[in-house]
């Protein structure tokens, strides 16, 4: 979906950040790092948030508009890798050694279809591009209901509902 | 796969939005009533919403969990660097990923030039195609390679195979301090001896002017025989594009900088020394005595905290106290309150003592030793001999002679016992010297005191009949005086301080 934040250059600018945060994170939820401990993902975009801001409180108008911002970013860079890992299976090559194999990944992890998933995403945007936004900053951003609400200035009420039409279409379109 | 269900449904979505949610609200048989009415006008629409809400019913979790929790290997993975598994790179065999950070992967490979197991590690391209980076890195890799410590990996090489560059470095088989922090709580002692290492690598590499720039639990492998390696050192910062100014993370350069680990005027992108690297040692300090990170783990909003704070707001008092106090100066944001460089932070942590008491510095605070000990030996042979001749001289003083003698052999007693004492202990067990030191000198100042007034005032009654002998003790008198205000002092500040 081609919202207007993700074509300014904050965009640019924030994403290296946003990205080496989440990145960590990931990483700590790889290795199993911090048993117990559940990830705070709306708790880092919102740090993320007050660190950036701190450097230069003009660019961003407001955390919600932070938080759109991060939400795509994150979705550009999760494809990304998702394709380029897709043409490295697909182009073969020497068999591979990397904790793909070795460390023991959430079950759905493997079975998860993320190029799947934002093609259907964009199917649902051109259907309503509203609740393609409520997904990206939800599952992209890790936004709950009410930031999400906050974000896009809607009831959280509406944001519910949308959520869970939205979640139910790409769910039977990833079936397909 | 767009498909016929999309195309339908973009008739009329806001229908379909519509009586989904009605039929939500409702329970099962409800919605069965509903959609059943909705059939009898839109058979195609109810069709549609009955599929939507058995996919809701039956989605789960589907979505619920952010997408970097559903993938993380997404994230985490440097999908750029191809696996290099068997191949051969120049003169090495690559013969199995060992670890893989920010900094690309790293491979255990024989080196068959010289027949030896080395770690190595494939750099990134952005460092590879820059050249600036690359000379840089060349510089540091250099400086690094001179470093030669039991607790630092050294690096052997830096090669460059087809326009990749790949950093061959002494091969390290343990775990990452990071992985046995997660694990478990180490007890005390272990704690300290692993700082003490640490600190001692440190000192090392400061005091060639080499500092680390990226000290973190994962640059620190602990071996199976329970020593630390420091790896990386000097040279990973320059591992990660963008080095020179604040560390902006890029997309590109997959080597990330380590906010918890850095140095409030690293973060802020000034030139840094050693103190970052102190800086870092409290913090892996903290989170090994303490058992959690001292600005809350990965909560960038604390990092922002400790950029204003002076003094870090640590939630806990570390045990043992001599501990808390050294780790709460290495977190001072200001560096200049900090420790100056490994050696200061070395010598206080071999302060601490096991049990957690502070002892004082042990044997290898003496240096210089030799004059300590000639002084000693020197003193009390100038007693000696002296409290000899008064013995033997003792009828020139007439009816109080032996009255003088006695006063003087008693005197002469205690501190040549004293002084002796100290040199015997300093040879067989300089750990405690300075305690000893601390509890008998008062004892040896008074008693040398009264000894060198009761000299000194037998060489001048003497003078005249008996020239030679005061002669003897004015000048030896003098002596001890001159040994006691100005020569002892400076032989143990040189030796002992």
């Amino acid at each position: 979906m081609a919202e207007a934040s993700g074509n300014r250059p904050e965009l640019q600018a924030l994403l290296p950040d946003v990205y080496a945060e989440l990145r960590r994170l990931a990483a700590h939820y790889l290795r199993g790092e911090r048993p117990g401990q559940t990830l705070q993902p709306t708790a880092l975009v919102h740090e993320a948030y007050l660190k950036l801001q701190k450097d230069r409180p003009e660019r961003w108008q407001n955390r919600a508009h932070f938080c759109a911002i991060a939400a795509h970013a994150m979705r550009q860079v999760l494809i990304e890798r998702a394709r380029a890992r897709d043409a490295l299976k697909r182009g073969g090559g020497a068999p591979r050694v990397t904790f793909d194999d070795e460390l023991p990944a959430p079950a759905e992890t493997r079975d998860f279809d993320m190029l799947a998933l934002d093609a259907a995403l964009e199917r649902l945007a051109a259907l309503d591009p509203g609740q393609a936004r409520i997904v990206e900053l939800r599952f992209f951003g890790g936004l709950s209901i009410e930031e999400t609400a906050e974000a896009m200035e809607i009831s959280p009420a509406t944001v519910k509902r949308h959520w869970a039409l939205a979640r139910a279409w790409l769910a039977r379109e990833l079936q397909r | 796969m767009a498909g016929a269900g999309a195309s339908a449904l973009s008739t009329d979505w806001a229908r379909v939005g519509a009586l989904f949610d009605q039929a939500l609200e409702l329970d099962a048989t409800g919605r069965e009533r509903l959609l059943a009415q909705a059939a009898e006008r839109d058979p195609a629409l109810a069709g549609e919403v009955r599929a939507l809400l058995r996919a809701h019913d039956t989605s789960g979790g589907f979505l619920e969990r952010p997408a970097w929790a559903v993938a993380p290997e997404l994230l985490a993975e440097a999908p750029d660097d191809g696996p290099l598994t068997g191949s051969r790179v120049g003169p090495y065999r690559i013969q199995e990923e060992i670890g893989r950070g920010g900094m690309g992967v790293v491979y255990a490979a024989r080196d068959e030039r010289l027949g030896r197991t080395v770690a190595l590690k494939v750099l990134p391209r952005a460092v590879s195609k820059d050249a600036k980076a690359r000379e840089r890195l060349a510089r540091e890799a250099r400086a690094a390679a001179a470093l030669s410590h039991p607790g630092i990996a050294t690096v052997y090489a830096l090669e460059e195979f087809d326009g990749e560059l790949y950093l061959a470095s002494e091969l390290v088989r343990g775990t990452t301090l990071r992985a046995t922090l997660a694990d478990r709580r180490l007890p005390s002692p272990r704690v300290l001896e692993i700082l003490r290492q640490l600190a001692d690598a440190l000192d090392a590499a400061h005091r060639q002017g080499i500092v680390h720039r990226d000290l973190k639990p994962e640059n620190v492998l602990l071996t199976a025989d329970g020593r630390i390696k420091v790896v990386d050192f000097g040279i990973a910062r320059s591992l990660t594009p963008a080095s020179d100014g604040p560390p902006v993370l890029t997309l590109t350069g997959t080597a990330l900088g380590t906010p918890g680990y850095m140095a409030p005027e690293q973060i802020r992108g000034e030139a840094v020394d050693a103190r970052a690297d102190i800086f870092a040692f409290g913090v892996i300090a903290y989170e090994l005595a303490a058992g959690e990170h001292p600005f809350g783990g990965s909560d960038p909003a604390s990092l922002v905290e400790r950029l204003v704070a002076d003094r870090p707001p640590l939630s806990r008092t570390l045990d043992p106290p001599a501990l808390d106090t050294i780790v709460r100066r290495c977190l001072r944001a200001d560096r200049g309150d900090r420790f100056a460089s490994g050696v200061e932070l070395l010598d206080a942590l071999r302060a601490v003592a096991d049990d957690g008491s502070v002892m004082p510095p042990g044997p290898l605070v003496i240096r210089n030793a030799w004059w300590w000990k000639f002084h000693q030996v020197a003193v009390a042979t100038l007693t000696i001999v002296n409290t000899v001749t008064l013995g033997v001289r003792k009828a020139y003083l007439g009816a109080s002679g032996s009255w003088v003698f006695l006063v003087v052999l008693v005197l002469a007693t205690i501190t040549t016992t004293l002084r002796l004492h100290l040199w015997f202990v300093s040879q067989v067990h300089p750990a405690s010297l300075l305690a000893l030191r601390g509890r008998v000198l008062r004892w040896i100042v008074l008693c040398e005191a009264l000894l060198v007034t009761a000299l000194l005032a037998t060489g001048i009654a003497l003078a005249g009949p008996h020239d030679a002998t005061a002669a003897q003790f004015v000048v030896s008198s003098l002596l001890l005086l001159l040994s006691l205000l100005v020569i002892e002092p400076a032989t143990t500040r040189a030796s002992l301080s």
